[in-house]
């Protein structure tokens, strides 16, 4: 046993009443915040001013719509038929101790037709890289993870703009992914011309998305963003007082978090709509017309809420039926998964690859390599992983 | 329904086995199979023998997932077909190997000299087999003596099943021969003996 679990009792305990003390303040700071949203209403054209300044200086909180900030907009009527498909990948990375370098890539998908007593469609499919191309950049160097991340997300977005150009014909058809529409990898590479090229990949499904006439949507589970948190620090800051120092912190709401703040709406309910303030959406999104809005929505149940942070580019944000199929369909999926969109849900189990999977996949490499007459292994290093990483037993 | 027709429908496949029996995999039952106490086969030895057993469990594994379902009032049926066609819910069968071909047409009654191996298809047996199976009552001190099938249902329910692959007019003297033989068996336990006896009673 490695991890001493004796030595770590009064951390655990300290961790506790932290996280106690954290609660503690936030429903102190809760009441007051909301007060200040409900202040705001619809924002006026002060705030506006303020909104605009903000954003010379890369802000990147919620920039308010027409509908009031505090508004709550009740579960919309479901139509006779509607088709809802979900999307989810996962990856192996290439491992240089393992029986040959490659990366593997699949791609769980599910079709539910809503309103036909029918089973949904199911697929996964899985692409594995193997050619030097695959797994190496052109400049030298192993291909890096935050390209085979972004592939990954290219090729969900691409599952779903595939079936939503078949199903959207036949239904009112909403598309899902269990993932923000916004790319975070400005931050995890310098690289200018690969973050060109992996916008570009990823935007061209969202075209594709609209042309085939259903609505997207990235679902956002647990949220820790804090776009209308920042829009109340922006909206208590005189206009002349807004600088990269004051934007930075979040003023008497630090810590506090939008799924706190939404806390009121009711099962069922969605808050008002925001656009994405992030300096990528004004600048690689909304150029192409899917300048990306959010909001939360309620999809618990009377006893046990679930916020659900949703993000919608703006061809769904101005249609008043799309935005509604995907409100629909976020509560009734989670319904039946207590708070999680089921197909979601789905998409995932379709699309992981389990340990004992990737095993298996390996086995079938090491096959393949015995055919062909070499002597393939796993480096030492991973031998001894194996080895020391298998269950095991210490006696006192 | 027992027929004669070979069944080219596979209704599992092998997921373990030993030479006292063993346990398939299947996806979601149909109405007629499989059925606790029905007649099965299973390829051995390379195929050069088939395994008879009787089915004496049918567990249907449950998960996190379908539990928190089941309190989902009003679901739709689109969930529940995709939670029973294309979610992989593991259902398990077990059979008691009760005997096996030993030859081309000629079936033994006892343990197979080797089990079936992994994915083996798994077969009903024909209505002939199972005459051939049951024209001698030994198979039923293999299930007397299991650790693990509720033996006395699953010879109430084998019985009847064999008897109703009878012609009419041999049925009620099939069910009379396999009492005598249970009185034998069981002449030490009166009160299992009687339940038995009333069980497989010719109507």
């Amino acid at each position: 046993m490695a991890l001493e679990f004796n030595k770590l009792t009064k951390e655990v305990e300290a961790l506790g009443q932290n996280v106690a003390e954290r609660l503690a303040e936030l429903a102190e700071q809760l009441p007051v915040a909301q007060a200040a949203l409900d202040s705001i209403g619809v924002a006026d054209e002060v705030l506006l001013r303020k909104v605009e300044a903000a954003r010379q200086h890369r802000w990147a909180g919620g920039i308010p719509t027409s509908e009031a900030v505090n508004a709550a907009f009740p579960l919309p009527a479901a139509p006779v038929r509607y088709t809802v498909i979900a999307a989810d990948g996962s990856q192996v990375y290439p491992d240089r101790h393992g029986v040959a370098l490659y990366y593997l890539i699949n791609i769980g998908s599910i079709v539910f037709r809503c309103g036909l007593a029918q089973a949904p469609d199911t697929s996964s499919r899985p692409e594995v890289y193997y050619q030097d191309d695959d797994l190496y950049e052109d400049e030298g160097g192993q291909k890096p993870k935050v390209k085979i991340d972004a592939e990954r997300d290219r090729a969900e977005l691409a599952e779903l703009a595939r079936l939503s150009a078949a199903e959207a014909a036949q239904a009112p058809t909403v598309a899902m992914l269990d993932n923000g529409l916004l790319l975070y990898i400005s931050l995890l590479t310098e690289n200018k011309a690969l973050l060109q090229e992996l916008w570009a990949g990823y935007i061209d499904q969202l075209d594709a998305l609209r042309a085939s006439g259903a609505a997207v949507a990235g679902v956002v589970d647990r949220p820790r963003a804090a776009g209308v948190v920042r829009l109340l620090h922006l909206n208590s800051l005189p206009l002349e007082q807004i600088t990269d120092q004051a934007l930075r912190e979040l003023g008497r709401w630090e810590r506090l978090t939008d799924g706190a703040l939404f806390e009121f709406l009711r099962p069922g309910e969605r808050s008002a709509l925001f656009v994405h303030g992030s300096p990528d959406n004004e600048i690689r999104y909304a150029p192409r017309g899917h300048n990306l809005y959010f909001f939360y929505v309620n999809a618990g149940r009377t006893g046990k809420d679930a916020l659900l942070r949703v993000e919608v580019p703006e061809w769904v944000a101005r249609d008043p039926d799309r935005l509604n199929l995907v409100h629909l369909a976020l509560v009734e999926q989670s319904r039946v998964s207590d708070g999680f969109p089921y197909v979601l849900m789905r998409a995932h189990e379709l699309a992981v690859v389990t340990l004992p999977e990737r095993r298996s996949f390996d086995e079938m490499v090491m096959g393949s390599l015995i055919r062909q007459k070499l002597r393939p292994g796993i480096s030492q290093k991973a031998q001894g992983k194996a080895w020391t990483g298998a269950a095991r037993r210490r006696y006192p | 329904m027992l027929t004669n027709v070979e069944s080219v429908v596979t209704i599992g496949r092998l997921l373990r086995s030993s030479t006292t029996g063993y346990v398939f995999g299947c996806a979601v039952p149909e109405p007629d199979v499989p059925r606790f106490g029905d007649f099965v086969k299973a390829p051995a030895q390379r195929g050069r023998t088939n395994v008879i057993g009787l089915i004496y469990d049918i567990v249907i594994e449950d998960d996190p997932f379908v539990r928190q379902m089941v309190a989902t009032r009003d679901l739709e049926e689109a969930y529940i077909l995709d939670q029973r066609e294309n979610r992989q819910v593991p259902i398990e069968v077990s059979v008691l190997a009760i005997g096996y071909y030993a030859g081309a047409d000629r079936i033994q009654c006892g343990l197979p000299p080797q089990p079936p191996v992994t994915l083996d298809s798994i077969r009903p047996c024909t209505a002939a087999e199972v005459l051939d199976c049951t024209s001698s009552f030994d198979y039923l001190r293999l299930i007397v003596n299991s650790p693990e099938a509720p033996a006395d249902e699953l010879i109430a329910v084998s019985l009847r099943n064999a008897a109703a692959g009878r012609p009419p007019e041999d049925r009620a003297a099939f069910l009379r021969l396999a009492g005598r033989e249970l009185a034998k068996m069981l002449n030490r336990d009166l009160p299992r003996l009687e339940n038995l006896l009333r069980r497989i009673r010719p109507s």
